[in-house]
């Protein structure tokens, strides 16, 4: 038998009335404090709050009134007897221990860690690897127009220049991605300078300023190469993915401080995604540095063009913790360290 | 003031309206008639307060160490169900504000159904996903699905404002929200779209409207309450708010460039893009600075002219927030959770609760458990949440 002060509260008004309540076998009994009984209801016909933190807890009877108690003990042997084996039981064991608390948070980071480093992109690339040529073709003729009407005006490059860069892509993309379908094209943009661009169709655009700012077919060889790289790995997609896999996870992490997301979650968002796209960058990189090395033209006419971009793009973000080409000084490097690699190997295979 | 009651569900409502069209009982439909007491002269009268009034000041027992261990554990559960349990999070970390905010002793509720917010967080999911599939498919029709978006918004708020309201309990006495869907669509459609052609000028009488769709439509059972606040205030707040805004700019500014001008500012200095970037961080970081005390400035005045001139039957409120307090409050919260990377939270929340909280005396002329139930939505009390499934946090 277990007996506790309670205030009950009827739900048709709002005082309470000091109350006992009284478990005998499977029945509570409530009575007033000098003894009156007042109501008797079998157990499991009420519903008890779950326990939360030290808050008090409210027994809930099917004619709609409650008592509300503070005596946690005593409520706690009335949800045991009354078989509380529920869902937020669990929850509060976890909570109440910091040991637990310890294990969750550490879970939380770990949890947190696989799905923006391995999960998230690995579905990304699944996803974008397994969509039709139909949806992409659709998405890149849309995103085209969007460029097209906000930063690109018509090529005025010659013909001839023009015709002979797309003989050299012909075979390029061959080469880097048998059978796949790839086109060319030339656009003006003064307002975005010396820069090439990949839509997941297979389109490649190429600035006249790019194709101005260039010394030798080989640098645009590189460049070409580098956005190939993007098609064939499909990294557009990935990182649209990406992004919003990244978004939604910390959407639902800060998710409760509404008033705080806006600047909380747009700095780990932004984060994120510039690490990804670096990678993204570096295996472009790697795959037109590669393929320059195989045809016998070194990586350095690559590595001059992407410095003088760097020079030529007055608002290209050097020193920003957020741009997502890594500096151009690391890429130059990369590509000579994979270059002296390359040699390495060479040479020790012919011995 | 002449008090309205309903003979059929017993609502009583000290609501004036001089056109008389709104004689009709909003929470069942029948007629109100005039009360037969009458209160005394001057009770419109924030000032009067009759000597036997009593004080209550509510209590919150909150700990931010106990809600860190709520917080982590729900965060955590949420996670590995891959968001699905983010309904059973939001109910948890919910009643523990509730719980702790204590009222004359006794704690406030927060009832709803965890299955029930699981079926709106997936209606809202499902239109994410629309919305990301047709920017990625077609970007040219994405403007119609956020156009549609804000067609739904105003629903999406007043069914919002309901289920919290009748999730929300003090000794077993339920909350309501009496504003219908007719007003919302006014306030979240029709005045937005005004601030264009007024060149801003309605934003305040748009938040006074906003205001009053919440204070004049909430009701504790059958006792609605009602507020007597003007648009007029508001202009006032707004404009204090903008000078104080246009000000601080200015010195603020005028000190960052006599520093900038002073450290010896050269030519060579203009070109380095890391000075530059240094530079924009510092400007930044004191326009996050302004703009937030702009914000709770009018926060804090609006919450307490609001509390002031509302009445829940015998019920007045005061309201003494400080802006600069809050601001401070504010600024430190950020600043903790950005350099503890989120784990501060918690702490942050409990802390702003606190405050507001501890701010809000409530003045009564009777005791607080003269309250009556809503008697139609006591009979179905449970079950009820099940059709209204929204829970947003608006910020009110």
């Amino acid at each position: 038998m277990i007996m506790f002060k309670a205030s009950y509260f009827d739900g048709k008004r709002s005082c309470g009335l000091p109350v006992y309540i009284n478990l005998q076998g499977a029945t509570i009994y409530i009575q007033s404090e000098d003894g009156l009984p007042l109501l008797s209801v079998p157990l499991r016909e009420c519903e008890i709050s779950p326990p939360l933190g030290k808050t008090s807890r409210t027994i809930r009877f099917p004619n709609g009134a409650q008592c509300e108690t503070v005596d946690l003990a005593a409520v706690e042997t009335l949800w045991k007897n009354h078989g509380g084996k529920s869902l937020m039981n669990f929850v509060n064991c976890l909570e109440s221990r910091w040991k637990m608390v310890g294990i969750c948070l550490i879970g939380l980071v770990i949890f947190v860690l696989i799905l923006s480093k391995y999960a998230i992109p690995l579905a990304s690339k699944k996803i974008a690897f397994s969509l039709p040529h139909h949806l992409t073709d659709e998405l890149s003729r849309s995103t085209l127009e969007i460029l097209d009407y906000k930063y690109l005006k018509t090529s005025v490059l010659d013909d001839k220049v023009k015709n002979e860069l797309k003989d050299i892509f012909f075979v390029l993309h061959e080469e880097i991605d048998p059978g796949s379908y790839y086109r060319l094209e030339f656009r003006k943009s003064p307002l975005i300078g010396p820069n090439a661009f990949a839509l997941p169709s297979g389109l490649i655009l190429i600035t006249d300023e790019l194709v101005e700012i260039s010394q030798d077919n080989k640098e645009l060889i590189g460049i070409m190469a580098h956005e190939v790289a993007h098609v064939k790995y499909r990294h557009g997609l990935r990182s649209v993915f990406q992004n919003s896999g990244i978004f939604l996870l910390i959407s639902s992490l800060f998710g409760d401080v509404t008033s705080i997301t806006s600047i909380g979650a747009t700095l780990p968002t932004l984060l994120a995604r510039s690490g990804y796209s670096r990678e993204f960058e570096r295996e472009a990189d790697q795959t037109a540095g590669l393929y320059l090395i195989q045809k016998g033209w070194s990586t350095k006419p690559y590595q001059h063009i992407l410095m003088r971009i760097t020079k030529n793009v007055h608002s290209y973000p050097e020193e920003s913790v957020f741009s997502s080409h890594p500096i151009a000084q690391e890429r130059v490097f990369d590509l000579q360290k994979l270059e002296d690699n390359k040699i390495i190997k060479d040479t020790l295979i012919k011995n | 003031m002449d008090n309205l009651i309903c003979k059929n569900c017993g609502l009583s409502t000290s609501k004036v309206d001089l056109k008389g069209i709104s004689h009709i009982c909003p929470g069942c439909g029948s007629s109100l008639e005039t009360e037969v007491y009458k209160k005394e002269n001057g009770t419109d009268d924030i000032q009067m307060q009759s000597e036997e009034s009593r004080l209550y000041y509510p209590r919150f027992t909150g700990s931010a160490n106990e809600y860190f261990k709520i917080w982590i554990v729900n965060t955590f559960l949420t996670i590995i169900t891959l968001g699905i349990y983010a309904a059973w999070a939001k109910v948890r970390n919910r009643q523990y504000i509730y719980k702790n905010t204590l009222l004359d002793d006794q704690p406030f509720e927060y009832t709803a159904n965890p299955v029930a917010i699981l079926k709106g967080n997936l209606i809202v999911a499902s239109g994410a996903i629309i919305y990301f599939l047709t920017y990625f498919y077609k970007p040219m029709y994405s403007a119609i699905v956020v156009g549609l978006f804000y067609l739904i918004l105003p629903f999406l708020i007043f069914k919002s404002l309901k289920f919290i309201a009748h999730n929300s309990a003090y000794r077993n006495i339920r909350f309501r929200f009496l504003g219908n869907m007719k007003e919302s669509y006014r306030i979240y459609i029709f005045y937005p779209i005004l601030i264009l052609f007024t060149l801003g000028l309605i934003i305040p009488y748009w938040a006074f409207k906003k205001k009053e769709y919440f204070f004049n439509n909430f009701a504790f059972g059958a006792t609605a309450n009602s507020f007597n606040g003007k648009a007029k205030r508001f202009y006032k707040i707004y404009l204090s708010a903008f000078v104080i805004f246009i000000i601080s700019i200015l010195i603020l500014g005028f000190i960052f460039f006599t520093v900038l001008i002073k450290s010896g500012l050269t030519s060579a200095d203009v070109s380095n893009k890391s000075f530059i970037m240094k530079n924009v961080i510092i400007a930044y970081a004191l326009m996050i600075v302004v703009v937030t005390y702009f914000q709770q400035f009018i926060y804090a005045r609006i919450t307490n002219y609001c509390w002031e001139h509302s009445n829940l039957g015998s019920l007045r409120f005061r309201s003494t927030l400080k802006a600069g307090t809050l601001f401070f409050i504010r600024i430190t919260n950020i600043l903790a959770i950005i350099l503890s990377i989120g784990l501060l939270i918690p702490w942050a929340k409990i802390r702003k609760t606190r405050y507001i909280l501890n701010n809000i005396t409530i003045m009564s002329e009777k005791e607080l458990d003269d309250f009556k139930a809503f008697i139609e939505s006591d009979v179905s009390a449970y079950g009820v949440s099940a059709t209204e499934a929204f829970d947003f946090d608006i910020g009110l």
